[in-house]
């Protein structure tokens, strides 16, 4: 079967998933749709073949535990897309059934128990549609994946070759290394994430009456 | 689209009008109306709610679309209350609104997960062994077990899969069976009412394999012990709509609309019925905010309080005034009445036990004498003996009928009016001592000093002819009396007036609460003076705020006397509210049935959590508080030698307390050694035990063979908010990381136990293999080896009932479960599946010694009448079920213990059901059943029994085989309890005697329960559900002592360790500070407070605080509340970081500085999670505890009491609970801030 210049997609999303054997003893053929690939800038490819022989060269035990690590806990390196948009607002269900309506659209049922807003099921799907659709799909996530792609550059995790080659593919500026690495969670960034501005300025002078 | 081209930009349209210009008719485009129609659309509506233990027991809509949960809304479909009544809906909070998005949540777990380190040394060894082989050989290898114990708590999880994961769990439990015994398989899960099936999947897997099942009530603190010791029964408690019948309603220590916020508008439509609403709390609580007087009583003195209430109102309601409502009430229905004989000591005497119809010399009181209490008839002056007390309940074959409250005397049965006072017929005045305790130094809680720890008062006295000599006998009433310091004009020591600092007036109260006595005598007034007018309607709301003290029985029992004076329990409107944990399961026998697999094997392991933690996490080798501090001056000291542990020991072997694990040997070699040994299994146990060749495992916990080994937590947060003494579970239960800054008794030089082996070096992780389920990566799970991912409250089938509402509803499932989530039904059903095929070769049918404690409503509650025995000293002979543990032989099948799991067994033909001390033919329901759930058709060991395969299916087992959702086991139940008090009851059910509440019914709509003798309240068309309602109504004794309420206690610990009588008693002192203060200074000035944790407004109970939601609603992380006075002396300004520490370990959190908080204590909200914000401790060096990292359980010795009546053990019904409010911390500004972002890099090599 001929594949598609996209098949990379399906590549870089089965690299973000579990590092199970099957995806392990699939790594030279990952490895080979990487190299061959139009889509992804030259950088790239090389950072994602980086990955693909961390994990490669990684004890199995050792691979999985790291993934688990990154992604089966929190917030900010999630691979769930709605995850850092609605969190975990009533909104997301909604998001979620307009996203399954969008691959019924096209064709495709969803057939595992994976939610639809699964980076890799998202870039399968894309795998199998045409490049502005998926070029135009995933610039409407470009900041989503730039939030886990600096997240996991601040983690200095190799996975972060994996999103920046999809801000490449749709041209994007590359990872903030710089702002990634600079930043330490703080009291200060604590603050500032959690703070949540009174809903009714105090009138008066300041410091008159505090809400 | 825009509609730009198809938008008119310079015409509009003419519009033909309709309805004289009213209307017009407009042609256009209405596409965009679509949006709001899809935003809304669904395919389904489900119902289902929240099992979190938070007594709401909201019904939700479940919208889903497409398969996803997309919404939900409250449900208003309650059946309405009666006219005149408020309705109950809404229920749901905003809070509960806001856990939908749980289920797909990136704290979600997904996927099975194992330790790596565990799951390496398994499939290394898997490789060349069999499964119960490789387990054996990781447990045989130190290094290996080690090793992944050692990770506990700090990450290195992986993935795996179904088969890997119930293999290696099977394969412990067989290992640990076969090499231990099947009692060190252990569970733990809390509060069954929030979801019944899903607590009892766990329960019959480990009921079936012999496993020992955990109390949480009484761990959790939540248990009040006050309730058994008054009334025989464990937290029955009025509805919440109830609250709107009442005239005075007192909130004590009770936050309702923080914590009860779906019943609140209850409270609030009460003051609009012009009920007077008074808040007592320590702190400016929301409830504070809504009340009409607020009465702030230092934290921890609140009997003080309770117990001057209770001297005005004898003072001026029995005394210088009778309210015959009041008198009436007392006479027939508490032990006022009962006849207490006085005992000589020295200059004075003291009250002894109650008077005994064994007691007299020619007695016709039938069997049982040692258990009839005695009283005087006031027109005869003939000492009588009632009908109703517990000697009536267990009649020999033949009898019965008498076990009521007709206020007959049971010999003659004619009716007598019980004198409540001896005074005017008083033969004599003596001196009688009682124990005072207010003068007990502490250091931080002001005292009242009264000279001494004794107080002698009078007392008028009857003198009496025994069987064994004359003897001085009194009234319950007219010691109380004494002992409440009123004057009667019998000379001695007596408050003249409410002013004089005389116990336990309103002026003593004053210094030691704070509150101005004036206030306490408008209190005690307001309330006595509302229920003499309404006949009862005041009522007292209650909660974990005055619980979770050490002495919380002392509080509870103090406010619980004025109750009963003003004869407002079991009344509409009245009585004690009780409200602290969802403890309810209102079908509570059916589920007993499938939970304990009392189908199948009989009977079930159960064990006090308290004891079991107290022993096992090692936390009894750090004691610091002696039980000689706790005894009261009169009691002799040479009877209660030793530690805390010792007496908890000598409460296991003399019956009183469970055990686990049982025996130091396994219980499943003992039936061949006693067929070796040519005796009876019984017998053989008994002499072993009697000669030192068995022993019980408490005497010895931290010997390998006694460890437990194997543990499952479901539906609970254990480790990260019940387990008090956190540190101590690190370091000894799981062996890993810890923050203990505490030493030993050994390595003290302290005063060992005397029972007890002391082991040195303490042992590590005594735990073998923590087994999780959740739906999020809790704290719990974080210590876990295995974690299983269950199905969230939307992707199961399960009931839901509450103490809140009379209402059972269910959870169903809305969506299935996603990703590789299971119901916990579908995973211990999967447990058992591999643990059957695993077993043979290792376990057949074995024969398992089973001990069981002596049970409150089972004739054993008649073990141990007269005094205090234990056979180890030679102070009595052994016989099981006596004056030590009954013994059983119980047969397991292991190879069929799925298909025992999955079908209803034959004890439920053979033997029936029933609870409470009754019981009942259950053979038509097992028939019904059958045709329901269909039967078993496979060959083998369950054919042609009625099928459990699904949730649904074990939802309509609970359902048909209880009286309260099946009217025909409830008319059953009511004639079974009729054959007892010779009364007709039947009544109660009979007008839904052909009603059967199925598990699709409640699907449509919430139903009312079935009047059921389970429970004292009834559900009637007339009244609201309240509790100890059948007892004064239908005259059902209650199930203590005496059948009635008991002011008194009269066994023989209690007397002696004081508390006889309600009492004020200071905290305790737990010593956790001074070796501390000062000592590791980072500079910042120290202060001491008390620290108190209640619950949530940022998070529910224990399950919501990681919720994003709650997280940004409060100020995401952990949070602690001084006051600006403690704050200013510490230099600490609101949103500091803080650190809080004593010798049990160290918090960190923010402080939150408000004028909320009285001086002296700190407040943190209970079960804040470990995994959210927490820095570095400059103490520890490791990351910050949670709440229970600054606690250390303490065990009271009066909650072990046993074989007494009323004071007989039960799950979750009496024992010891773990207290944590006495707790004193260290709190100073940290220096440093550190977020120890560095992984730590330890991965699995």
């Amino acid at each position: 079967m001929e594949r598609g210049d996209l098949v990379v997609l399906k590549a870089i999303g089965a690299l973000l998933d579990y590092p199970r054997p099957e995806l392990r003893a699939a790594l030279p053929e990952i490895s080979e749709v990487i190299g061959a690939s139009h889509l992804v800038r030259p950088k790239d490819r090389l950072s994602l073949l980086r990955l693909v022989e961390s994990i490669h060269a990684a004890k199995p035990l050792v691979a999985e535990e790291r993934y688990v690590e990154l992604f089966d806990r929190g917030r900010a390196t999630s691979l769930y897309l709605f995850e850092h948009v609605h969190g975990e607002a009533r909104e997301r269900g909604g998001a979620m059934v307009e996203l399954k309506a969008v691959y019924a659209a096209a064709g495709f049922e969803l057939s595992s128990r994976e939610l639809p807003d699964y980076l890799p099921v998202v870039l399968e799907y894309l795998s199998c549609r045409d490049i502005a659709e998926a070029k135009a799909m995933l610039g409407d996530c470009a900041h989503i994946l730039r939030a886990i792609g600096e997240a996991l550059l601040q983690r200095g995790s190799d996975y972060a070759a994996a999103l920046q080659a999809l801000l490449g593919i749709i041209g994007e500026p590359e990872l903030n290394v710089k702002a990634a690495s600079g930043r330490r969670v703080g009291r200060e960034d604590l603050d500032a994430e959690w703070i949540e501005r009174p809903a009714f300025e105090p009138a008066g002078p300041p410091g008159a009456g505090r809400g | 689209m825009s509609h730009f081209l198809d938008r008119l930009s310079y015409f509009t349209r003419r519009r033909e009008p309709f309805a004289s210009g009213l209307g017009e008719v407009r042609q256009e485009n209405r596409t965009w109306e679509e949006g709001y129609r899809l935003r809304w659309q669904h395919d389904k509506i489900v119902r289902s709610t929240h099992g979190v233990n938070c007594t709401g027991s909201c019904s939700w809509k479940i919208y889903v679309k497409g398969g996803v949960v997309t919404w939900e809304t409250q449900q208003t479909d309650y059946p309405r209350t009666r006219p005149g009544m408020p309705n109950h809906e809404p229920r749901g909070c905003s809070r509960g609104a806001s856990y939908s998005w749980y289920l797909y949540s990136a704290n979600r777990l997904k996927y099975p997960m194992v330790r790596g380190r565990l799951v390496q040394a398994w499939r290394r060894a898997r490789e060349r062994l069999a499964p119960v082989e490789a387990w054996a050989a990781i447990m045989n290898d130190a290094g290996q077990a080690g090793g992944y114990k050692g990770m506990r708590g700090r990450g290195g999880f992986v993935r795996s899969s179904w088969e890997e994961v119930t293999e290696i769990i099977a394969a412990a439990n067989i290992h640990t069976i076969k090499t231990y015994g099947p009692d060190r398989v252990v569970g733990f899960s809390p509060i069954p009412a929030m979801s019944m099936v899903s607590f009892a999947s766990g329960g019959r897997y480990l009921s079936l394999i012999g496993g020992t099942m955990l109390s949480f009530y009484d761990w959790y603190c939540d248990l009040p012990p006050s309730s058994p010791q008054t009334w025989g029964e464990q937290t029955d408690v009025p509805e919440s709509a109830d609250w709107y019948n009442s005239a005075y309603l007192i909130a004590w220590g009770s936050n309702v609309p923080q914590t009860r916020t779906p019943d609140a508008h209850f409270f609030v439509e009460a003051r609009y019925n012009g009920t007077k609403v008074v808040a007592i709390t320590p702190d400016y609580s929301e409830v504070a905010k809504l009340s009409d007087l607020w009465l702030h009583p230092k934290q921890g003195t609140d009997s003080a309080l309770a117990m001057a209430v209770g001297h005005v109102i004898l003072r001026e309601f029995f005394l210088d005034r009778q309210v015959p409502y009041f008198e009436d009430y007392c006479r027939r229905f508490t032990d006022l009445p009962m006849l207490v004989r006085l005992e000589r000591q020295g200059e004075h005497w003291v009250a002894g036990r109650t008077l005994r119809a064994s007691d007299l010399p020619d007695t016709n009181a039938g069997d049982n004498a040692e258990w009839k209490i005695l009283a005087v008839d006031e027109a005869t002056s003939a000492i009588v003996v009632p009908q109703g007390s517990i000697g009536y309940r267990w009649p020999k074959a033949g009898g019965g009928g008498q076990w009521n409250l007709e206020g007959r005397d049971g010999a003659s049965r004619r009716e007598v009016r019980l004198a409540l006072s001896l005074i005017e017929k008083r033969d004599e005045v003596l001196p009688v001592a009682f124990p005072y305790f207010g003068n007990q130094p502490h250091e931080r809680f002001t005292g009242n000093d009264q000279g001494g720890g004794v107080l002698v008062r009078n007392v008028p006295v009857r003198r009496v002819r025994l069987a064994d000599g004359d003897a001085e006998v009194a009234t319950v009433f007219d010691i109380m009396c004494a002992h409440y310091g009123l004057e009667r004009g019998l000379g001695g020591a007596a408050a003249q007036s409410f002013a004089d600092n005389v116990p336990y007036t309103p002026a003593w109260q004053e210094p030691i609460t704070g509150v101005a006595a004036d206030k306490a005598i408008a209190l005690a007034r307001g309330f006595a003076e509302t229920a003499e007018k309404t006949r009862g309607r005041s009522m007292v709301i209650i909660g974990a705020g005055v619980n979770h003290w050490y002495h919380q029985d002392m509080t509870y029992r103090s406010i619980i006397n004025f109750l009963m004076m003003c004869g407002t329990v079991g009344v509409s409107g009245g009585g004690f509210s009780h409200y602290v944990g969802q403890e309810k399961v209102r079908p509570q026998t059916g589920w007993a049935a499938l939970t304990f697999a009392l189908d199948w094997v009989r009977p079930p392991r159960h064990m006090a959590g308290t004891s079991f933690f107290y022993a096992h996490s090692d936390q009894w080798r750090y004691e610091k508080v002696g039980v000689e501090e706790l005894l009261s001056p009169l009691a002799d000291k040479r009877a209660y030698q030793g530690g805390m542990i010792d007496l908890n020991v000598r409460a296991e072997r003399m019956g009183w307390l469970p055990s686990a694990p049982q025996l130091e040997t396994n219980p499943l070699r003992l039936a061949a050694a006693a067929r070796e040994a040519g005796v009876a299994v019984k017998d053989y146990v008994v002499e072993g035990l009697k000669s030192g060749r068995l022993r019980m495992a408490s005497e010895d916990p931290d010997k390998p063979a006694n460890f437990p080994r194997n543990l499952f937590l479901w539906r609970s947060n254990l480790f990260g908010s019940s387990g008090k003494g956190h540190e101590y579970f690190l370091r000894h239960f799981l062996g890993t990381k810890n923050g203990l800054q505490g030493k030993d008794l050994g390595e003290e030089g302290g005063q060992k136990p005397e029972e007890v082996v002391w082991r040195d070096p303490a042992p590590e992780g005594k735990l073998d293999l923590v087994v999780t389920l959740d739906f999020r990566m809790s704290t719990s799970c974080l210590y876990s080896d295995i974690v299983l991912p269950t199905a969230t409250w939307y992707e199961k089938n399960d009931l839901n009932t509450t103490d809140m509402h009379p209402f059972i509803h269910p959870l169903s499932a809305a969506v299935d479960p996603v990703w590789e989530s299971r119901s916990d039904w579908e995973i211990y059903k999967a447990i058992a599946e591999c643990f059957s095929a695993l077993a043979p070769g290792h376990l057949g049918i074995e024969q398992d010694v089973v001990l069981t404690p002596l049970q409150h409503d089972t004739p054993t509650e008649l073990a141990q009448p007269l005094e205090v025995l234990d056979w180890k000293k030679g102070e009595c002979d052994l016989i099981p079920g006596r004056t030590g543990p009954g013994i059983s032989v119980v047969e397991r099948d292991y190879p069929n213990t799925y298909r025992r799991y999955t079908a209803l067994g034959p004890l439920m033909d053979t033997l029936g059901n029933g609870g409470k001390g009754i019981s009942w033919n259950t053979a038509a329901e097992v028939h019904e059943l059958g045709e329901l759930n269909h039967l078993v058709v496979e060959e083998g060991a369950t054919k042609g029994r009625p099928s459990i395969a699904t949730d649904i299916d074990a939802a309509e087992v609970i359902l048909s085989l209880a009286p309260e959702t099946n009217g025909h086991v409830a008319a059953k139940a009511w004639e079974a309890l009729s054959r007892i008090t010779g009364r007709e009851h039947r009544h109660l059910a009979s007008a839904r005697e052909d009603e059967k509440i199925r598990f699709y019914d409640i699907v449509a709509q919430p139903r009312k329960i079935i009047t059921s003798p389970t429970w004292s309240g009834i559900e009637s068309e007339s009244v609201s559900y309240n509790a100890s309602y059948t007892n004064v109504h239908e005259l059902i004794p209650w199930r203590t002592l005496s059948g009635r309420q008991h002011f008194y206690q009269d066994h023989r610990w209690m007397r002696d360790f004081g508390e006889g009588f309600a009492l004020y008693r200071p905290p305790v002192d737990t010593r956790t500070v001074a070796p501390l203060l000062g000592k590791r200074s980072n500079g910042a000035p120290e202060i001491v407070l008390n620290f108190i944790t209640p619950h949530q407004k940022w998070g529910i109970h224990t399950t919501y605080t990681d919720n994003l939601i709650m997280l940004t609603l409060s100020r995401g992380g952990p949070i602690v509340w001084i006051s600006e006075t403690d704050a200013k002396a510490a230099g600490i300004a609101d949103n500091d970081w803080i650190e809080l520490f004593n010798l049990n370990g160290a918090i960190t959190a923010r402080a939150v500085v408000s004028q909320r908080v009285q001086a002296g204590m700190c407040l943190m909200y209970h079960a804040q999670e470990k995994i959210v914000n927490v820095p570095g401790s400059e103490v520890t060096g490791l990351r910050g505890g949670i709440h229970n990292s600054v606690t250390r359980t303490l065990l009271k010795p009066t909650h072990m009491v046993g074989g007494y009546a009323q004071l007989s053990y039960g799950l979750n019904y009496y024992g010891t609970v773990g207290a944590n409010r006495d707790e004193f911390v260290i709190v100073r500004r940290m220096a440093k801030v550190d977020w120890m972002n560095e992984p730590e890099r330890q991965a699995a090599e």
